[in-house]
């Protein structure tokens, strides 16, 4: 079998005309153990791979086949829906057909994204009718009209003694509502049109994180305009939601106010531009932080529209939804990129090793958003430590994800309980940090931290987010969240997976649901305490 | 003055049909378009029965129903319900709220008729 790492790993090598016996001893491995790597009887991830990769002289993802491992990470999440449980596959048969037949692998990955958002289509339309008062309310009016109607209809056809102003008066009874159904009917026809225009296979948020994921959060071209902007911010005065207040009175006319009430009652955002006032409203709870950003990305928004279009024309996104979504992270990114100037910033933070707190503070940004930009520094050449990074809400759902070659993170839906991102929810506003195994040896270093927007009123709850960067623990002590924590301890990782369903560590004892592959059941664990007597032929 | 049958419905027309078959069939009618006079004109005009809808402003038919049971005087009255929306849902909660009987719409005036008829007994003058 063609192995794409392994294969990859030995033809480098060979035509770097290095022993294989060389390599081993240059990366730290014995001779045997680097044979059994380029026949792919070994996984190979994490520090190791970074090693390889630097005596090959090779980049890391094109080692790694990085389409391939994204296509393989697709391909098991498509194959751990509950439907496929039962089906006898063979150990590496998913690493097989990824191998083997990309093309078909990539199919049925692409099938089953269509499918599953399909079917959750289908739930939130069941839910949508169960549930929506205008629709329910439509319906009760037609049975209102249909009953006055009936009955009406029935009296003039059935009374045989009906009186002349009796007959006129359930004759314009029955015109009355005849009439009334008609607005009815349209009322109806019209929702329904409304809902159809919901079709498309993938998630909007999905279709944005796969342009994310293909330009590999890095967008030279943005990055380019940002430089330009924040020169002329400069050049009008030192950074800040000063400067970019008058820089935006001055050339735009447009007034900030800060407090009071919001343009339109009950408006839940914290900021919100009126293009025809040319007036930004901002919540009075708003950080300097946000306000700082907001008008970073207001300025660039007014004064380079067409670069966010750029990008998105280049990209294959197709739905209006996602469109919006996806000009926002554009924007969100342009506006990082001014706040948080790529140079700068690279220089700062291997010089603070990459303290978030340290950087919030010198640029005035929110953890949040130097989180964002230290995974965007990934220009060619000049490259920060590389990052992942996720966030989740409370209720553990992903809601932004920017994957770390080789650090497999999940899709969407919810991460494995063990990581720092939900344990940051409970010390909120403090850094929670951990080294993390995988089970193919891998190993990283996590930091999270939840996040808030401050409440409006006492009743306004309260619903933070948990942003966590995630890098290689090879990187770890470039950074000053290494310190502290004894890395080269393989003792003390805390031993994870990527979610329970995809996870093989089928001892651990916080596993919330069955795994993909039930081989490696531990006895005792999930099941009655008495063991059921094993039918024939149910793997053990 | 003791009235047959108080109806309690809010869509004019078929507050007026109704009127016309129950009238028609002999019975001597009053009608409230809402909750609370609902409850109002039950203790005044005595009715000896009440053809109630489910959906009524101002107090929907099943807190009707329900205060109406909670109280003596009004316990036994028989008690007609119109529903609509979701059958199943309201005629359980109609029957454990102590309701007598259920016309569903869009219904036959014949039900409507069959159904005062079941509850008030035969002696209401013909047809």
């Amino acid at each position: 079998m063609r192995a794409p790492i392994g294969f990859r790993i030995s033809n480098r090598r060979k035509s770097l005309r290095i022993s294989q016996a060389a390599l081993a001893r240059l990366v730290g491995i014995s001779p045997s153990y680097l044979n059994l790597i380029e026949n792919n009887k070994r996984d190979v991830g994490g520090a190791l791979l970074n090693r390889i990769a630097a005596q090959l002289s090779i980049d890391i993802d094109d080692l790694a086949g990085r389409a391939e491992q994204k296509l393989l990470q697709d391909l098991e999440e498509a194959f751990a829906d509950p439907m496929l449980e039962s089906l006898p596959f063979q150990p590496d048969e998913r690493r097989e057909i990824v191998a083997q037949y990309p093309a078909s692998a990539a199919a049925l990955a692409r099938l089953h994204r269509a499918y599953a958002a399909a079917r959750s289509n289908a739930d939130a339309f069941a839910d949508r009718l169960r549930s929506d008062p205008l629709l329910s309310q439509l319906l009760h009016q037609v049975l209102s009209g249909i009953t006055a109607i009936r009955s009406s209809a029935e009296i003039l056809a059935d009374v045989p003694d009906l009186g002349e102003a009796e007959r006129a008066r359930f004759v314009a009874a029955i015109s009355r509502e005849a009439v009334g159904l008609t607005d009815v009917a349209r009322n109806l026809i019209g929702q329904f049109d409304v809902s159809s225009q919901y079709q498309r296979g993938i998630s909007p948020a999905r279709e944005i994180d796969d342009m994310i994921i293909e330009r590999q959060n890095y967008f030279p071209a943005l990055e380019t305009v940002a430089e330009s902007l924040r020169a002329e911010v400069d050049r009008a005065g030192p950074f800040g939601v000063a400067t970019l207040t008058d820089l935006l009175a001055g050339r735009f006319g447009v007034r900030i106010h800060v407090g009071g009430p919001a343009p339109e009652p009950g408006y839940p955002g914290h900021y919100r531009f009126d293009a025809r006032q040319r007036s930004m409203w901002f919540h009075g709870a708003t950080t300097l932080a946000t306000r700082q950003f907001q008008l970073a990305r207001l300025f660039s928004e007014l004064v380079a529209r067409d670069a966010v279009e750029h990008e998105l024309a280049a990209s294959h996104i197709e739905t209006a939804t996602a469109r919006r979504l996806a000009a926002r992270a554009l924007g969100s990114y342009l506006a990082g990129a001014i706040v948080l100037p790529y140079d700068r910033v690279l220089a700062d933070a291997e010089r603070c090793r990459y303290d978030i707190d340290y950087l919030r503070q010198h640029y005035n940004a929110s953890f949040e958003q130097v989180a964002h930009r230290l995974v965007t520094l990934r220009r060619p050449g000049a490259e920060g430590v590389p990052f992942g990074f996720l966030r989740s809400d409370p209720a553990g759902r992903l809601t932004k994800h920017f994957p770390l070659p080789g650090l497999l993170l999940p899709n969407s839906g919810h991460a494995c309980p063990l990581w720092a991102i939900y344990g940051a929810f409970r010390q909120p506003d403090m850094i929670v940090r951990q080294a993390v195994r995988f089970s193919d040896g891998s190993r990283y270093l996590f930091i999270a931290r939840t996040t808030q927007r401050r409440p409006a009123a006492f009743r306004e709850p309260m619903v933070p987010s948990s942003v966590m960067l995630a890098c290689d623990v090879l990187h770890a002590d470039r950074t000053v969240y290494g310190v502290g924590l004894d890395l080269t301890d393989h003792s003390a990782d805390v031993l994870v997976g990527p979610s329970c369903r995809l996870c093989t560590r089928h001892d651990c004892p916080a596993r919330q649901e069955e795994a993909l592959s039930p081989a490696g059941t531990v006895p005792g664990l999930r099941g009655p305490l008495v063991a059921a007597q094993r039918p024939l032929g149910e793997p053990a | 003055m003791a009235i047959d049958i108080l109806i309690a419905e809010d869509e004019p027309s078929i507050l007026e049909s109704l009127d016309f078959i129950l009238s028609r069939a002999g019975w001597t009618i009053s009608s409230v378009s809402d909750g609370e006079a609902a409850l109002v004109a039950v203790k005044r005009l005595q009715p000896r029965m009440l053809v109630l809808d489910v959906m009524l402003p101002r107090r929907s038919g099943f807190d009707v129903l329900k205060q109406l049971r909670s109280e003596a005087a009004t316990r036994t009255l028989p008690v007609l319900i119109l529903t609509a929306k979701g059958q199943q849902q309201d005629r359980r909660i109609a029957e454990e709220l102590g309701a007598d009987g259920f016309v569903t719409k869009p219904y036959a005036n014949a039900e409507v008729v069959g159904a005062v008829r079941d509850l008030l007994g035969d002696d209401a003058g013909a047809a």
